[in-house]
């Protein structure tokens, strides 16, 4: 091996180690992937530090890209989960710390999946320093939605509904003020599977969001799942003979409008995933709250962008690549 | 003797104790730093930090862009994001990432910003505060070349010795005049140093006001006017030891060529000033309000040449050509080392104390030279040409000034 292409191999490799500290929380893990900026490249490779990107990365958004499996229709079935309101500073810039208000420990917090007429039982403990709630979308009856029961800072509150109808849902806080309760971070997916299963695919569930880090009631970045430009660093790996199945949701708060476009190719785009039926584009723009099923079968293999068509929002952090192998 | 020998001692013993209230105040600081936290927690919680940079310079080079950023505040501040037009860019630093108190580093951006296009750039604080910074209208940074600094030093010519030369011209006139108009032409450069002064001192107000607080606050420009105004107080008495050696009056106010030097220090300290003014606009790339200006100060400038002459019209003895045109150099010239100044290093510090130092000189030759109209004018100061005169001058440079 030459000097030349034992350098070549190097950045990745730092990249990953780098990426992981910033999974822990760590100080100093931006130096590495902002200190490599090279001179004269201004493309969009220097908004993640100019080093070239890699498939697979550290892993750590694994749990909020990868939605639990689909389960089979069984009507009455109890499917549990707990969530706990975590007060956490989250690193969601390379060095830029958020004080963050998150389901889990996470923003956004984590998916919750469940096939229609099952039984859902959500035990929901506020560990976090103000009242919560949550409030999801879906059909359900009136004191399981979050907005008057209000769960004040290490009390704990249970939902119990039968989940309907199938789609992509989602949840978030409902206490006042709304805007401050959603934009710290309480917010994520919340999938409905039909009875009728979908077709095989590869899952993925991507969140969109902002964060106003200055509060001056505009947004500073923004991102897909909760950290800016990380697929951009970390390209997703899909397969062209899979169907890609993406169940996307808007949570942006401040801004009216977010948006997904795919380079390359077309998609089917379920709105809210409630019907079968369906559009057949490259773009959907979605208001706070809108979500929907996108399909992607890959004409090609290849590196392909994808990112909100408001170019600020991609300059801003909210672009990745899918890495399309055979 | 004893006695005295006595009293020297006892001076002595109450020295010593001068020093008990100083290590009173140490023990007390001590203990406060040791308690204090738990003592100011009684008051109530500090508020956290503002986390906000200090944009110092943006330096555009084609294809880079050079930020200089200072930490005004006391806590740490650490750069972590940096954006151009409200876009994350990639950039490298040239100084520390985590900077101190009144620290500051570089950040470079490779860059391929628009010519003659507004510019905004944004640092973010690991804390996620931005701090923008707008430009009007991106132009590249001039470097150091000779045709620039021959450039500025033309324009410092042009706007400092030509009109200044161009007002000494008056000075045959000024000669045949009756002494009542000589007194009103005093005065009329008391008004115009007078407006020269205030100007010099709002201008070192504006620029201190925009500092970090931690170098000095209106204490610096305090500083700055009281030390000129000393400075030249010690130049006049030089000037009037001078003069006494020459054998003519030993008391009373400092008059003829002694006095028209101390005014063309006064002036050639305040020209300093514009100079810095007109090099650091055109460093800046705001090429048109340099042009301007420069038409602007010209104007100005030749009722300077006008009050450097009252005085020698005054006295008796002949001035050679060469003293006037020294006296031309030394009220003119500092105009082209400012400019220079102004177009190459640009300081907001050195700026306020240049312009306080301005403020400071002006003031007191504005005191010596009501004094020369005090003893000389018919009627002294209260007279309507004393009068007239001042408000004249201060009207001229107002008018004159509205051109800059």
């Amino acid at each position: 091996m030459t000097r030349r292409r034992l350098l070549a191999a190097v950045p990745p490799v730092v990249v990953a180690a780098t990426g992981a500290r910033a999974a822990l929380g760590g100080d100093g893990s931006y130096e590495a992937t902002h200190m490599h900026g090279h001179h004269g490249i201004v493309g969009h490779a220097a908004m993640v530090g100019g080093s070239a990107p890699a498939p697979g990365g550290p892993h750590d958004l694994d749990g909020l890209l990868e939605p639990p499996p689909a389960q089979p229709h069984r009507p009455g079935r109890l499917r549990e989960y707990h969530l706990s309101a975590i007060d956490r500073t989250i690193e969601i810039a390379p060095g830029v710390f958020f004080p963050g208000w998150t389901y889990n420990g996470t923003i956004p917090g984590p998916v919750i999946r469940a096939t229609q007429d099952d039984l859902l039982r959500v035990t929901f403990t506020n560990g976090g320093s103000h009242p919560h709630t949550i409030h999801f979308h879906g059909i359900h009856p009136a004191n399981m939605d979050g907005v008057f029961e209000i769960v004040d800072p290490g009390a704990t509150f249970t939902y119990e509904f039968p989940a309907r109808p199938y789609g992509m849902q989602l949840y978030h806080c409902h206490a006042t003020p709304l805007k401050k309760h959603i934009h710290k971070g309480l917010y994520g997916a919340f999938i409905i599977d039909p009875p009728e299963p979908r077709k095989p695919a590869r899952e993925l569930v991507m969140v969109l969001n902002g964060y106003d880090t200055d509060g001056d009631g505009e947004n500073n970045f923004y991102t897909v799942n909760g950290l800016t430009f990380y697929y951009a660093k970390y390209p997703i790996r899909v397969r062209r003979s899979e169907t890609l199945r993406i169940y996307l949701a808007n949570l942006t708060e401040f801004d009216l409008i977010n948006s997904f476009h795919l380079h390359g190719d077309f998609f089917r785009y379920y709105p809210t995933g409630s019907s079968d039926q369906f559009e057949y584009t490259d773009t959907v723009m979605l208001c706070q709250g809108q979500r929907g099923i996108i399909e992607i079968d890959f004409a090609n293999t290849g590196r392909f962008m994808f990112h909100a068509h408001q170019s600020e929002f991609t300059d801003l952090g909210w672009m990745g690549f899918f890495d399309v192998v055979e | 003797m004893a006695e005295a020998a006595a009293e020297r001692r006892g001076g002595e013993r109450w020295r010593l104790l001068a020093l008990v209230p100083v290590a009173a105040l140490v023990a007390a600081v001590t203990l406060f730093s040791t308690v204090g936290d738990s003592l100011t927690g009684l008051v109530g919680e500090s508020p956290p930090p503002r986390d906000e940079f200090n944009i110092r310079r943006v330096v555009l080079h084609p294809g880079e862009i050079r930020i200089r950023v200072t930490n005004p505040q006391r806590e740490d501040l650490t750069i972590a994001t940096v954006t151009v037009d409200d876009a994350i860019v990639g950039y490298h630093l040239d100084g520390p990432r985590t900077l101190g108190r009144l620290r500051s580093s570089t950040i470079v951006i490779p860059y391929d910003w628009v010519e003659g296009e507004p510019l905004a750039v944004g640092v973010t604080s690991s804390t996620g505060i931005q701090t923008t910074h707008a430009i009007p209208a991106a132009v590249a940074t001039p470097g150091v070349t000779g045709a620039r600094v021959l450039g500025l030093a033309l324009i410092g010519l042009l706007v400092g010795v030509l009109p200044i030369a161009l007002g000494l011209l008056w000075l045959p006139s000024l000669r045949r005049a009756r002494p009542e108009w000589l007194a009103a032409f005093m005065a009329l450069t008391g008004g115009l140093l007078s407006f020269l002064a205030v100007e010099a001192l709002s201008e070192a107000l504006d620029l201190q006001a925009g500092l970090p607080g931690g170098f000095g606050g209106p204490g610096l420009v305090l500083l700055g006017v009281a030390a000129s105004y000393v400075g030249i107080t010690v130049l006049s008495r030089r000037l009037r030891g001078a003069g006494r050696a020459a054998g003519r009056a030993a008391e009373g106010p400092l008059r003829g060529l002694a006095l028209a030097t101390l005014i063309a220090v006064g002036i050639g300290l305040h020209n300093f000033g514009e100079g810095l003014a007109i090099g650091t606009s055109f460093a800046l790339g705001e090429l048109a309000l340099g042009s301007f200006l420069i038409v602007g100060f010209m104007v100005h400038n030749v009722t300077e040449g006008l009050g450097i002459a009252t005085p020698i019209a005054d006295q008796r003895r002949d001035v050679g050509v060469a003293r006037l045109a020294l006296l031309a150099v030394v009220a003119g010239f500092p105009a082209v080392l400012g400019a220079w100044l102004g177009g190459f290093v640009t300081s907001d510090v050195l700026a306020v104390i240049f312009f306080a130092v301005a403020a400071g000189a002006a003031l007191e030759v504005v005191v010596e030279v009501g004094r020369f109209v005090a003893r000389r004018a018919p009627g002294g100061l209260t007279s309507p040409w004393s009068l007239g005169g001042f408000f004249a001058g201060v009207a001229i440079m107002y008018v004159t000034g509205i051109l800059a």
